[in-house]
């Protein structure tokens, strides 16, 4: 009986087939965005999407606050809208309708309204294009109660979490990581960053983390790009003799605090790396559920690998200072061995 | 190239000028079974993406690797029926 | 201006319809008032007595509410904001429910976890909040749904002249009218945004002039009078109706009790005060008396009754339970 032909689709393809399925079958889902209709947005979220769903693909003038807003609305009122924020950097522009209005509308009218919108955020840097177009901000959504946070590091939970993204009846923002997308122009994506996708839908669930590579050393938790430099990490370390297990967290919210226990219970090391702003985000939040569940399995203090509490310069030399990369989560390992 | 094999190439329209393109990414492995129709293959030239489909169904086999360079009318691969 | 009956009118079924939720209205506001105070005096303590947090009384601005919602059929929306009693009210939320939210107990329409500034009624398609001006994104996003999923109604915010000025009305307005959704945004002009005067923070005077900018239709309407708000409001949700598109619905009425309770428009000019700020509903009264929609008798007795509901309501209201505290860490997710 042959296996099932693997499907090597770039991450970027396997969220659309998730959203084609879903399309396909709710007509109340629409996609709406900056550039989504003709350019099927920029990092290739939407492409096709229009011709096989006319009506249903928007384009937007550029106005996030107001979109941002109608989606809600729209949410609100039966549909189950797809919104683009094209750059993580804009939510500062249109904070307000998402984090103030959508995530406090089910709990504020105490369930007689809800807002099933997923938002779809092309996050992170690495390009040299400058501080305004290349934060994460994994963390700012994920800090006010009220919506979800999923952030996928390769096709396969590219897919399962846009399939489960678009079936919750809540704000999900699916946050992808724009140098694992798989997009040409970006250059060529890491092998661990696309992996076999099935042709059924499937769901990965939100709020549930992943061991991506089994170790008793030390625990290393990333992030989007950050899983695959604590990949290449943790090869480096078997070099020299160090068995490191790798964790894609996957979501913010839910956190997965009984995978991130269990396996730094496993390893008694943690090392937290993070392509967000090392102050006040991800690598801190995780830090703190670990040692709160239990301090005494830590045979070392705990490390993170953030960027540093500085806007993203544009210059190489000056980026790469900045970029957590396999050869500093290396360093932050042997530092607590 | 046999009759039972069908070229994975291009369409003439997409090539502006004499111009150079990159094989992006193969969605198969070399020898995969693919059906007719189903994208096998992402390609840019300048910068704009193309999708390659399957002319048919069979076997993949793969000429230019990714990050390999393409030109108008050189196949990257073909399908062969078995 | 000559009101032409019949035409340029509300009918007198009409007439007291509107007229019975202002005074309803006007009823309630005068309770809360009393209550607002309570507990609270002589040192102002906000959190103290049985109403605490900020309230914003919507004296005056009946008018608005009634003439709108009067045009409003079952499948129609309404959104308002930060002020938003008269037009729960005239849109016939339920009172009891309504008393029990602004108390913030657990008989409220959100189980007292909304407030009186964050008010949702989906059986009558009524909701409320409070950041200036959000109310127009879903607002238009709820007439995108409907327009798209071919479906009747209507959506409908009113919002205050100052709102004008937020980043989201002008994308919002832009977006309604390149769309033509069927929405309409009613600016509630009480000359006023906190202390603010209209004339020192807009560089126009009439919003609804603003609708050039956008393609979309806009119309202005003077004398805070429930009549010709009535007309004007027919002729802006028709439109939006028939696909015409949005019309920005600028509507003169009168902030009567300051921006927030305490506030005594100390700083609002006389010569605005005496212009604008006078109580449309006496006024209103003799109008129904003069058409002869009502006589005294009759009009006495329904204010009794109305006067008896809303004390019910506000009773109901205060002798509600404090919702249970670890109801706090729960609904946040559907």
């Amino acid at each position: 009986m042959p296996n099932e032909t693997e499907r090597l689709l770039t991450p970027a393809r396997a969220g659309r087939e998730a959203v084609i399925w879903e399309m396909e079958r709710n007509p109340n889902i629409l996609f709406i965005g900056e550039d989504v209709v003709h350019m099927g947005g920029v990092f290739n979220t939407a492409t096709g999407l229009a011709t096989q769903f006319p009506g249903r693909v928007i384009d937007t003038p550029i106005s996030e606050t107001g979109f941002f807003g109608i989606a809600a609305g729209a949410a609100m009122d039966g549909m189950r809208p797809i919104v683009e924020l094209a750059f993580a950097d804009f939510m500062a522009v249109c904070l307000n309708p998402i984090v103030n209005y959508a995530a406090k509308t089910h709990y504020m009218s105490n369930g007689q309204f809800k807002v099933p919108m997923v938002i779809m955020i092309g996050a992170g840097g690495g390009y040299n294009n400058g501080a305004e177009q290349s934060q994460c901000l994994y963390s700012v959504l994920a800090h006010f109660p009220g919506i979800k946070v999923a952030v996928p590091s390769n096709s396969y939970d590219a897919k399962g979490l846009v399939h489960a993204a678009i079936r919750d009846d809540n704000p999900v923002a699916i946050m992808y990581h724009k140098a694992t997308m798989g997009v040409p122009w970006l250059g060529t994506p890491l092998p661990t960053i696309i992996n076999h996708v099935p042709e059924t839908d499937y769901v990965v669930p939100l709020g549930s983390a992943k061991v991506v590579r089994e170790g008793s050393d030390v625990t290393i938790v990333g992030l989007a790009w950050t899983v695959h430099q604590a990949l290449l990490a943790a090869d480096t370390l078997l070099e020299r003799g160090i068995s490191a297990e790798v964790v894609d967290l996957r979501s913010l919210v839910p956190l997965d605090k009984t995978t991130l226990v269990h396996s730094v219970r496993k390893t008694g090391r943690l090392v937290v790396t993070d392509e967000d702003y090392l102050s006040y985000g991800m690598t801190g939040e995780v830090v703190a559920s670990i040692v709160e569940a239990d301090v005494s399995m830590f045979k070392a203090p705990p490390r993170r690998v953030a960027y540093p509490d500085v806007p993203p310069p544009a210059s190489r030399s000056l980026e790469g200072m900045c970029m957590p990369d396999a050869s500093k989560i290396v360093k932050a390992v042997l530092e607590i061995l | 190239m046999s009759i039972a094999s069908a070229p994975l190439v291009l369409p003439d329209d997409a090539w502006a000028e004499e111009q150079e393109g990159v094989l992006s990414n193969w969605f198969f492995r070399d020898g995969a079974q693919v059906r007719e129709g189903e994208p096998v293959a992402e390609v840019m030239v300048a910068k704009v993406e193309f999708e390659i489909v399957a002319p048919r169904t069979g076997t993949l086999s793969i000429a230019v690797p990714q990050e390999g360079i393409i030109q108008k009318g050189v196949p990257i691969g073909s399908v062969r029926h078995d | 201006m000559t009101i032409r009956e019949g035409v340029m009118s509300p009918n007198n079924q009409m007439r007291l319809w509107m007229y019975e939720r202002m005074f309803r209205h006007r009823q309630f506001e005068e309770q809360l008032i009393a209550a607002y105070f309570e507990g609270k005096r002589p040192a102002f303590d906000m959190k103290a007595g049985p109403l605490p947090g900020e309230m914003h009384f919507s004296f005056g601005q009946e008018p608005v509410a009634v003439g709108v919602c009067a045009n409003l059929d079952t499948e129609d929306v309404i959104t308002t904001a930060h002020r938003p009693h008269h037009v729960a009210i005239a849109r016939d939320v339920n009172l009891k429910r309504l008393a029990a939210e602004v108390f913030q107990r657990k008989d409220g329409l959100s189980k007292g976890r909304g407030g009186h500034m964050h008010l949702y009624d989906s059986s009558v398609g009524f909701s409320c909040s409070s950041i200036v001006g959000e109310s127009m994104g879903p607002t238009a996003g709820i007439a995108l749904s409907r327009k798209l999923r071919n479906k009747p109604g209507v959506a409908v915010t009113i919002i205050g002249e100052g709102a004008t000025n937020q980043g989201a009305w002008h994308e919002v307005m832009n977006m309604a009218s390149l769309w033509k959704l069927p929405f309409v945004c009613v600016v509630e002009d009480n000359y006023y945004g906190v202390t603010v005067s209209k004339k020192e923070s807009t560089s126009i005077s009439r919003n609804s002039d603003r609708a050039s900018a956008y393609g979309c239709f806009g119309e202005y309407v003077e004398g805070n009078d429930a009549d010709l708000i009535y007309v004007a409001a027919q002729r802006a949700i028709a439109r939006a109706r028939d696909g015409l598109g949005p019309t920005i619905l600028e509507v003169q009425t009168a902030r009567l009790k300051g921006h927030y309770a305490g506030d005594q428009n100390a700083y609002v000019p006389q010569d605005i005060k005496d212009k604008y700020f006078q109580d449309p509903i006496p006024t209103y009264r003799d109008r129904l008396l003069k058409k002869g929609a009502s006589n005294e008798n009759s009009l006495r007795a329904v204010e009794r009754k109305i006067s008896d509901e809303v004390d019910e309501a506000i009773r109901f209201g205060r002798e509600s339970d404090y919702p249970d505290a670890v109801e706090a860490l729960q609904g946040v997710f559907a």
